[in-house]
């Protein structure tokens, strides 16, 4: 324990942050317009699933495992590895919670309650943020556009956008629970990271971690 | 321990300063600074070239590219020693793609490292790293921050013994196990010992280096600027009007020139991914070194910023 009180945040950082958002910018450049598939599909299932429309509801939970899959294969495994090892673990985790969001489909019709006000509302936000919001951070991070992140293709809002979604339908059973560790865990990490590489981008991060945190608490009130 | 100007000198081959005038004022220095190792007396450049974070670039062919020119000015400049390790990522694969466009300069001297806590994979582990950089064998391979030293060392001396890498070493970071690093140098025959050391972070001052120079251990110093931090933190800061005395023309050769001028050091390896950075470190080898009163008052004068 005494040696590992030694590290600091930015020894844990083996990359520089022009590396990392060029890794982001070449990422985005090989794939596009697929960005633009992805965020227009969730914007078409997500949200009436969140307003409570039951086809949308039912086909949710695989559009979010088939973009943790996708995140996990082409971002993880393909690319972020080849500058920091331990993300062989994170894709392990992505693969995890696509997994779980696969085998725990959000029933057509609400059948543990309604969410709060709060936490539906809530919800809906931060998946919106994680759709729409995310993408623009790029730029008052004082970074191109060209390493935009978008749900998906990039981690960040991939699990902000599952935070807001499981919140608005999983409504306030215990149904949703075990789909809220690892897109929080992830948070955490990456705020942290990009905090040690002193981006902006970090607090949004975090914040997100706040939110769900507080939505959480609200609905058992 | 008394450095003098007359100690800091000897030890460096002198050789190399003789043609060293003419060629930076050109700007290319063609000679360095060397001291031998003590286990073979064989002599490096007193600069090597560390690759932490500088060349984890991926497979982006810019960066590569621009690393590549790094390691061309290196050895332009009289380099020898590149540092690496299987914990920097993509590092090793970037050092191998600059020394094949460069056709394998028979100037490197390879320093690489055995980071993996099942001993039974570190034969593999250094034979991937030796795929990586493409040569036939290291000349030095150290136990990074002595993760399972207890096995890897026999190992890596049983290889050396068999001829499959020149010199063992063992590597720590930022003060950490220094006890440790004394046992170990103290009872293994190791031929190199890597750590921190540098203007604010001297206290390897007080046992290792001293134990290193009774022992005949070469010493390589690792993040001299601590990451670039003393230099962003000094750089605000004028040079004091007498830095002509130590030979630096500015912070970065200041701190290195600071390094180097310890007796018991035999390689710092900052690490950079500008070419303009790498010439200007090694110019820092070139030249006077400070005695121990200058090396005094260069302390004094960082202490008071």
């Amino acid at each position: 324990m005494s040696e590992w009180g030694t590290y600091t945040l930015s020894d844990l950082v083996m990359f520089s942050p022009r590396v990392y958002f060029r890794l982001v910018e070449r990422y985005n450049q090989q794939f596009w317009p697929l960005q633009l598939v992805w965020i227009a599909g969730a914007i078409l299932i997500l949200a009436p699933a969140a307003t409570g429309v039951p086809r949308a509801r039912v086909a949710a939970f695989p559009l979010l495992a088939a973009a943790w899959l996708f995140c996990a294969w082409q971002f993880f495994w393909e690319r972020y590895t080849a500058i920091h090892w331990g993300m062989s673990y994170a894709a392990g985790a992505f693969l995890l919670q696509a997994g779980l969001l696969a085998l725990s489909p959000a029933p057509a019709r609400q059948t543990d309650g309604p969410a709060s006000r709060l936490r539906h509302r809530g919800g809906i936000c931060l998946m919106l943020f994680g759709l729409l919001a995310y993408p623009c951070l790029a730029w008052p991070a004082g970074r191109s556009l060209a390493s935009a992140e978008i749900f998906a293709m990039m981690p960040d809002p991939t699990a902000t956008t599952t935070l807001g979604t499981v919140l608005a339908v999983a409504a306030s059973g215990k149904r949703g629970w075990v789909l809220l560790p690892i897109p929080l865990l992830w948070c955490a990490f990456s705020g942290l990271t990009l905090l040690a590489l002193e981006d902006p981008g970090a607090w949004a991060s975090l914040a997100v971690i706040v939110a769900t945190f507080v939505l959480l608490l609200a609905d058992r009130r | 321990m008394a450095i003098t100007r007359r100690t800091a000198v000897q030890g460096l081959g002198i050789g190399a300063l003789l043609p060293l005038a003419p060629r930076l004022a050109l700007g290319q220095p063609a000679g360095i600074l060397t001291r031998p190792i003590p286990a073979s007396g064989e002599l490096l450049p007193v600069i090597g070239l560390g690759t932490w974070i500088t060349f984890n670039v991926g497979d982006d062919p810019v960066l590569m590219d621009e690393c590549a020119a790094v390691i061309a000015a290196f050895f332009d400049g009289g380099g020898r020693m590149i540092d690496s390790s299987p914990m920097y990522s993509s590092s090793q694969p970037t050092i191998g793609y600059g020394l094949r466009k460069l056709g394998h300069p028979k100037r490197l001297f390879s320093a690489e490292k055995v980071w993996i806590s099942h001993p039974e994979q570190g034969g593999a582990q250094i034979e991937a790293s030796r795929g990586y950089w493409g040569v036939d064998k290291f000349d030095l391979v150290q136990v990074h921050n002595l993760v399972s030293w207890e096995k890897h060392l026999p190992a890596l001396i049983e290889m050396k013994a068999a001829g499959r890498l020149r010199y063992v070493g063992i590597t720590t970071s930022e003060g950490r196990r220094h006890r440790e690093i004394e046992s170990i140098m103290a009872s293994q025959p190791i031929d190199f010992v890597q750590l921190t050391y540098n203007i604010l972070d001297r206290e390897p001052e007080q046992r290792i280096l001293p134990l290193a120079r009774e022992k005949g251990i070469a010493v390589i110093v690792n993040r001299p600027f601590r990451q670039g931090d003393l230099v962003r933190q000094f750089e605000d800061g004028p040079l004091p009007d007498w830095r002509a005395e130590t030979g630096a023309r500015n912070w970065a050769q200041f701190l290195l020139k600071f390094i180097i001028s310890h007796p018991a050091v035999t390689c710092a390896i900052p690490a950079t991914t500008r070419v303009d950075h790498v010439r200007e470190n090694l110019e820092a080898a070139s030249g006077t070194l400070p005695d121990e009163k200058m090396r005094r008052r260069m302390i004094d004068y960082v202490e008071a910023l």
